[in-house]
């Protein structure tokens, strides 16, 4: 497949944000949350109590994320029966949901395909719905995700440098750094939780610490192309499933730009052990009751 | 010009950096060389080229070990500095470099310092390679992260998924590889060392082809050898069983699973570390093997390896033991996900993480081959070769190549299927039998590369030029030519880089092969580091059939000749073979088809039937169904309910060895069973033991004076020589050759007699010591116009094979008279004592060996140390085959044997002039009947004259000693403290002359004394009772299974000649001789050195073979 860039599959320009290499920038309006995870169909639907101090569905911070980012469309991939609890999940933004089922629970590529319609030929933001993200700047996660994918009106995954020991938990990538562009990599290879014996053979980024590598953040912008990709793999792999993102990404690799990058903040996955604690406290000691909460942990050390 | 070596080293031209060292050291004076020496040495200091720096300390080496000692103006009595050898011994090589030169610097030259600095050069040179071969595998990419991980909880593998998935039973299935083992078609010049490949990539070729086998006339067909599985269990530890060793544990801790020696399951234990698992940075982590499996497999799971090699001898070189560890590592790495492919063969890049995962699985359990062995991974035949190291790699820089080969699979246009079945129909591949330790060739060839010597810099050359040959052989189908040139390959560059890889059993089968099978015959091949073990013979293809059958009824012959000559582990085996062209290869298993090898199931079922059924853990009630069911059903299992049943029931051991049972040998030899249990309680009760051999602490030990010794190292002046040759044409000499002892060191207990050992070829052909020592007696008969009496004393491990060898060889035709003198005493071995293996291991000075080998022996010995606890220390040692038991009990008894079993008498019948003897030991092969130094001893007049040399670093072992004030010989296990040692210039050669009429008053006899046995035995005990008897710990081969074999330390006692000396009513003497008359062959490994600085050709000077 010829390589397709994003910015001539892009319907909308509405911005005059030229690329680094020339590229017009381009415009972002659609998002797709995949939430079908049999084991997981339930954490975007856990109550937190957001930076703002007001108790939300995880659901509800994530999508409030992704609108302030300009993000206009959003597209949830659930298991069949749960739009009614994920409708209700969703609060105000409801009505700007559009519900797409997986019929059958055929990997996380599967569920991703599940949304070509929805996507259509546009580029769209990508997200998993058990993770929340606390940005270490004034822009959110989502918005500096936006930004730079705009600019460089390519495929971009946010990433982060990880442990080795976290690797089976995650995608992989093996990139170049960008020159001059700090943060920005050339992605050539993906590989899904990867064994640190491969890690260390095919994903060595220059100026990572040793035994680290960078996973996704579950977090990405991709290009329509990666819809044909899919559907593709979709198709090899019939009823028997098991069709990884990964897989496609490497495709995308091997045929598009593909950029990803460092983003400033964090990636809290609640589907881990203490991974919904671990995401309040963030959340909190990033918002306005920092101190509060500070002063609880403090008494709560003392006691014990 | 000074600085010459420096630039062969250091030239960037090949014909300048490959010179031969030899070369120009012959042509070099003292001076000269010791400036050269100066030179190398403050170059390998500052050189910051690795190769450059081990090429140097090689040259030094040489330099020291071979030239110097050569130059007229060496010293010869400087003393060693003790702390020298305390930092040599401690690894700690850099000071005792210092401490050498400080003494060389002070007193100048000298043959003892040489010695020294010979010995610590070399040691650290291999190393400086080991070190850099180490970090090598370390930082191979996918390595590395397994030396970062210390806690369980940064675990990063995971057990796939499909290892989880139970079957309706609820047993989890069975992953399964099945590996060829490799074979090395060209012999590659052991170019696939580590160290070799990485300095001379260019020359480090192999061709290597992957086999199936099987036993011809056990098996009935060929399969991959090696099969290893791995399931997933539930229970919270790792169970290893190998099937072949007959060994299975349950290991619950991290500490054990690092404990290689502990039992026999270093190499599954080895695979576990280093496919991952458990991570060769947790080792000393304190941390729980539960929570590690937990993390690797799921909380309360473990996981259980099997291995097994369908019962292929050891020793067959054909790298069964490493293509087995690369095939669990494989097995590790699969079940784990570091490898994509779970069943099927492996990638290429998983092939190569394997060989490097093996690499380093290797140096875990201490051990190592070359880069080659790993090649059953791959399939069918292939050219593995050398790479230059190239900008990212990470010997870049360090070293000229990588450390990990690349390998080229042939395709059809190089090796066609045509050529391949020709091959296979025309190959005989055996197993001789014979048991080696290719340790010391593995250091010998990487010295020799180093050194460049001329014979061998061309040897090497050459090799490459045979493989062009074999290559072009295989793509012409032409198995003809492959034989020629694989037979030219051996009798050509390999033997002339090692000596060491023929001996006396090939040579004799090869010989007999090509006199049976004439033109049929096309060619031999060695394979691996030496011969007498695996081999293969090419044959006509219509006469491969016939090979096989003569090839085994050949080498049973042969062996049945040698096998008091030639350590053997095992009966001679001829293989079926058949090329591989799958390479490792997993499968899955499920349900009732999910089951082990047979073996594991005779091992293990006895185990389980044993214990109540609700006391097994759920899975293991199931495999106990499973297994029944199968017994029911397949007819393959129809044996196992007889096998189980002997198992479960054992017979009774039953003695009906005849007269080869261990009391019909004692009756036999004379055992003194009450001296036997007197010795054995005073090794109980501490009253004797190593720590007891030793002269009391207050013994002063001073070095001898001038006056103590004469001096004979230069040449006798004419008078001595003429006094000689006339007792000798007189008639008043004979030679004694002591040659009762089983030669421990020789062949690290292996049982056989060293004096039928055909350790070296001399005058073209392989000798024994003892034809060497009969050649010598043979000149020096000639001398005195008739032939030399010479008498060999023999034992109860070597009376009857020296009698049964001596007549096959028609005594070498030797003309004189010859006899034979029986021993009389026999000792029965013991269980050591713990004190005494920790007196031993701890309080003696021990050679420290490289860091993980030093691991693998810690732990070997505290398995040894727990064995002699568990068998009972002190008990007498019976669990091995009867002659293995029983012990000889000191040459100080075969002096008293020749009086006690009339051969001194026969011999004094039959030359009633006789009135000295030469006594020598077997391993002193440079002493003769020199008149010269005979008129010495006669002018001398003692009753007993030692000959003594100058020390050199390797001589441990006492030596000449004033001792409170009188000169006398003392022994190294007497030694009050092991410093003592070296302030004494002179050690013991321990050949003797003795006045028969002074030696016979010293036991208070006369001439016609020796007619009254009686009267002699009564003499004998009187004076042994003032002789002290020592104990001592050697080491005892116990062979099983197939070709195994363990070392076992096990007490015995001695007297010994040399104690004599502190008699005082005996006049001994002391004579100062020539090294390469004095100097003794104690271990194999010392016989390169031997036959390269001249030793070998001085004693073929004196020799005069028949």
């Amino acid at each position: 497949m010829a390589a397709r860039l994003l910015c001539s599959l892009s319907a909308n320009h509405e911005d005059n944000i030229t690329c680094p290499a020339g590229r017009p920038a381009v415009k972002i309006r659609k998002a797709v949350i995949t939430a079908a995870g049999r084991n997981q169909r339930n954490l975007p639907l856990q109550t937190l109590v957001d930076r703002d101090g007001q108790s939300k569905s995880a659901l509800t911070i994530l999508l409030e994320e992704v609108l302030q980012a300009g993000i206009e469309e959003i597209g949830v991939v659930i298991c069949p029966g749960d739009q009614g609890a994920f409708a209700a999940g969703a609060g105000p933004y409801a009505n700007r949901v559009q519900f797409i089922e997986q019929a059958a629970p055929l990997g996380y590529g599967h569920a991703v395909a599940c949304a070509r319609k929805f996507t259509g030929d546009e580029s769209f933001m990508l997200l998993v719905g058990d993770h929340l993200y606390v940005s270490k700047n004034k822009d959110s996660c989502a918005r500096q995700l936006l930004e730079i994918a705009s600019a460089e009106a390519c495929a971009v995954s946010a990433v982060q440098a990880t442990h080795e020991s976290k690797l089976p938990y995650y995608g992989a990538v093996g990139a170049r750094r960008l020159p001059g562009r700090a943060g920005l990599y050339q992605v050539d290879r993906v590989l899904e939780k990867p064994t640190p014996t491969v890690a260390e053979q095919k994903l060595i980024v220059p100026g990572l610490r040793a035994g680290h590598y960078l996973c996704f953040f579950g977090m990405h912008v991709l290009t329509s192309g990666i819809m044909d990709i899919l559907q593709q793999l979709v198709a090899t792999a019939g009823e028997a499933g098991g069709v990884h993102l990964a897989d496609a990404l490497i495709k995308v690799a091997e045929s598009e730009r593909y950029l990803a990058c460092e983003l400033q903040g964090r990636r809290y996955d609640i589907g881990v052990q203490y991974g919904l604690l671990t995401a309040q406290l963030a959340l909190a000691l990033h918002g306005k009751d920092r101190d509060e909460v500070l002063t609880l942990l403090l008494e709560l050390l003392a006691q014990t | 010009m000074p600085g010459q070596l420096v630039q062969i080293i250091t030239s960037p031209d090949p014909a300048v950096r490959n010179q031969s060292l030899d070369a120009f050291c012959h042509a070099a004076t003292l001076p000269d060389l010791l400036v050269e020496c100066a030179e190398l040495e403050r170059f390998r200091r500052r050189s910051e080229n690795l190769y450059e720096r081990v090429r140097a300390l090689f040259f030094l080496y040489a330099i020291h070990r071979f030239h110097l000692p050569l130059k007229p103006g060496m010293g010869t009595q400087t003393l060693i500095p003790f702390n020298g050898y305390t930092h040599l011994l401690e690894r700690r090589f850099e000071e005792a470099i210092a401490a050498f030169l400080k003494v060389q610097n002070r007193d100048g030259p000298s043959d003892p310092v040489s010695s020294a600095l010979a010995v610590t050069y070399y040691r650290l040179a291999i190393q400086t390679l080991a070190n850099q071969v180490r970090s090598s595998v370390r930082s191979v990419r996918g390595n590395q992260w397994m030396f970062r991980m210390g806690h369980p909880a940064d675990h990063p593998l995971r057990i796939r998924r499909e290892m989880l998935r139970t079957g309706e039973d609820g047993s989890y299935p069975i992953l399964r590889e099945r590996t060829p083992v490799r074979m090395d078609l060209t012999h590659c010049g052991w170019s696939d060392i580590f160290f070799l490949g990485m300095d001379y990539p260019e020359g480090a070729k192999v061709l290597n082809v992957s086999i199936d086998l099987g036993v011809h006339g056990r098996d009935t067909g060929t399969r991959p050898p090696v099969e290893t599985y791995l399931r997933v269990i539930d229970e919270p530890l790792l169970r290893l069983t190998s099937v072949d060793l007959g060994a299975t544990a349950d290991i619950t801790s991290l500490a054990d699973v690092f404990d290689f020696a502990k039992d026999y399951l270093g190499l599954l234990k080895a695979a576990i570390i280093a496919s991952g698992i458990v991570p060769p940075g947790v080792e000393g982590s304190g941390q729980s093997l539960a929570d590690l499996l937990a993390c690797v497999a799921g909380a309360g799971r473990g996981l259980e390896l099997v291995s097994c090699v369908n019962g292929i001898p050891k020793g067959s070189r054909l790298a069964v033991s490493t293509n087995l560890l690369a095939s669990m590592i494989s097995l590790c790495m699969r079940a784990t996900g570091q490898a994509a492919s779970l069943q099927g063969a492996l990638q290429e890049d998983e092939r190569r993480l394997v060989l490097a995962r093996a690499i380093l699985g290797e140096w875990l359990g201490g051990s190592g081959g070359g880069w080659q062995d790993s090649g059953g991974v791959w399939p069918g035949i292939k050219l593995i070769e050398g790479v230059l190291a190239a900008e990212g790699d990470s010997e870049f820089g360090i070293s000229r190549g990588r450390l990990m080969p690349q390998h080229r699979i042939l395709d059809a246009t190089e090796a066609s299927p045509a050529a391949r079945r020709k091959l296979q129909d025309s190959l005989v591949l055996v197993h001789g039998g014979m048991a080696q330790n290719v340790g010391p060739i593995l250091e010998m060839v990487t010295e020799k590369y180093l050194l460049r010597s001329g014979a061998g810099w061309q040897a090497r050359s050459g090799m490459l030029v045979i493989l062009d040959e074999i290559l072009s052989a295989l793509r012409h189908e032409d198995v003809a030519a492959l034989g020629g040139a694989t037979t030219r390959n051996f009798s050509g560059p390999i033997q002339t880089i090692i000596p060491w890889a023929t001996n006396l059993f090939t040579e004799t089968i090869i010989q007999r092969v090509q006199g049976e099978f004439g033109k049929n015959f096309l060619g031999f091949w060695m394979l691996g580091g030496m011969s007498g073990g695996g081999m293969g013979f090419i044959f006509d293809a219509a006469h491969k059939v016939k090979g096989q059958t003569r090839l085994q009824e050949l080498m049973s012959q042969t062996k049945r000749e040698l096998e008091h000559a030639l350590p053997f582990a095992m009966e001679p085996v001829v293989y079926d073979f058949a090329i591989n062209e799958q390479g490792t290869w997993a499968d899955m298993l499920h349900g009732p088809a999910a089951l082990l090898p047979l073996g594991y199931y005779a091992l293990i079922m006895p185990q389980l039937l044993r214990q109540e059924a609700y006391k097994l853990p759920p899975l293991r009630r199931t495999e106990l169904d499973k297994f029944g069911a199968a017994c029911r059903a397949k007819p393959e299992l129809r044996g196992m309910v007889q096998t189980l049943f002997d198992r479960l029931l054992p017979r009774l051991k039953t003695d009906n060895a005849g007269e080869a049972s261990l009391p019909a040998l004692l009756e036999r030899y004379g055992f003194d069973r009450t001296q036997h249990e007197q010795i054995r309680a005073d090794l109980k009760g501490g009253r004797i033991g190593l720590a007891q051999n030793r002269l009391p602490i207050s013994t002063q030990i001073q070095n001898v004076t001038d006056g103590d010794v004469f001096d004979a190292t230069r040449e006798l002046s004419k008078e001595y020589r003429d006094a000689g040759l006339a007792a000798l044409k007189a008639g008043e000499v004979a030679v004694v050759t002591l040659a009762a002892g089983a030669g421990s060191r020789w062949t690290q207990g292996a049982g056989t007699v060293k004096a039928l050992h055909p350790f070296c070829k001399l005058g073209g052909r392989h000798r024994t010591f003892l034809e060497t020592h009969l050649a010598k007696s043979r000149r020096i008969g000639k001398l005195a116009g008739h032939p030399l009496a010479h008498i060999i004393t023999t034992s109860y491990v070597s009376h009857q094979p020296t009698e049964e060898f001596l007549a096959r060889e028609k005594f070498y035709g030797y003309d004189g008279p010859l006899f034979l003198s029986e021993g009389r005493s026999v000792g029965l071995r013991l269980i050591p004592m713990e004190r005494d293996l920790r007196f031993m291991w701890e309080e003696l000075p021990q050679q420290i060996l490289d860091e993980q080998a030093q691991k693998v022996r810690d732990s070997l010995r505290h398995a040894l140390i727990e064995w002699a606890k568990q068998a009972g220390e002190g008990s007498d040692y019976t669990d091995n085959v009867p002659l293995q038991c029983l012990h000889p009990v000191g040459h100080w008894f075969e002096i008293p044997n020749l009086l006690r079993n009339g051969t001194l008498a026969r011999l004094l019948k039959e030359r009633p002039h006789l009135k000295h003897l030469m006594l020598h030991n077997i391993d002193t092969v440079g002493a003769d009947v020199d008149p010269a130094t005979l008129g010495l001893h006669l002018k001398l007049g003692g009753c007993l004259s030692f000959e003594v040399i100058t020390r050199r670093i390797e001589d441990r072992g006492g030596g000449l000693a004033r001792v409170n004030g009188k000169a006398r010989l003392v022994e190294g296990l007497a030694m009050p403290r092991e410093e003592d040692e070296f302030a004494l210039s002179y050690y013991n050669s321990n050949t003797c002359w003795i006045d028969v009429e002074k030696m016979l008053a010293a036991f208070q006899l006369t001439r016609a004394d020796l007619a009254d046995a009686n009267k002699v035995t009564d003499a004998v005990r009187t004076l042994a009772l003032k002789l002290p008897t020592y104990v001592t710990l050697k080491d005892v081969k116990k062979r099983w299974g197939h070709g195994q074999e363990d070392i076992f330390p096990v007490a015995q006692f001695e007297k010994l000649w040399t104690d004599m000396t502190a008699l005082p009513e005996i006049n001994c003497q002391y004579i100062a001789v020539p090294r390469l008359r004095g100097q003794q062959l104690k271990d194999q490994s010392h016989l390169d050195g031997w036959l390269r600085d001249g030793s070998a050709a001085y004693v073929e000077s004196l020799c005069e073979w028949k």
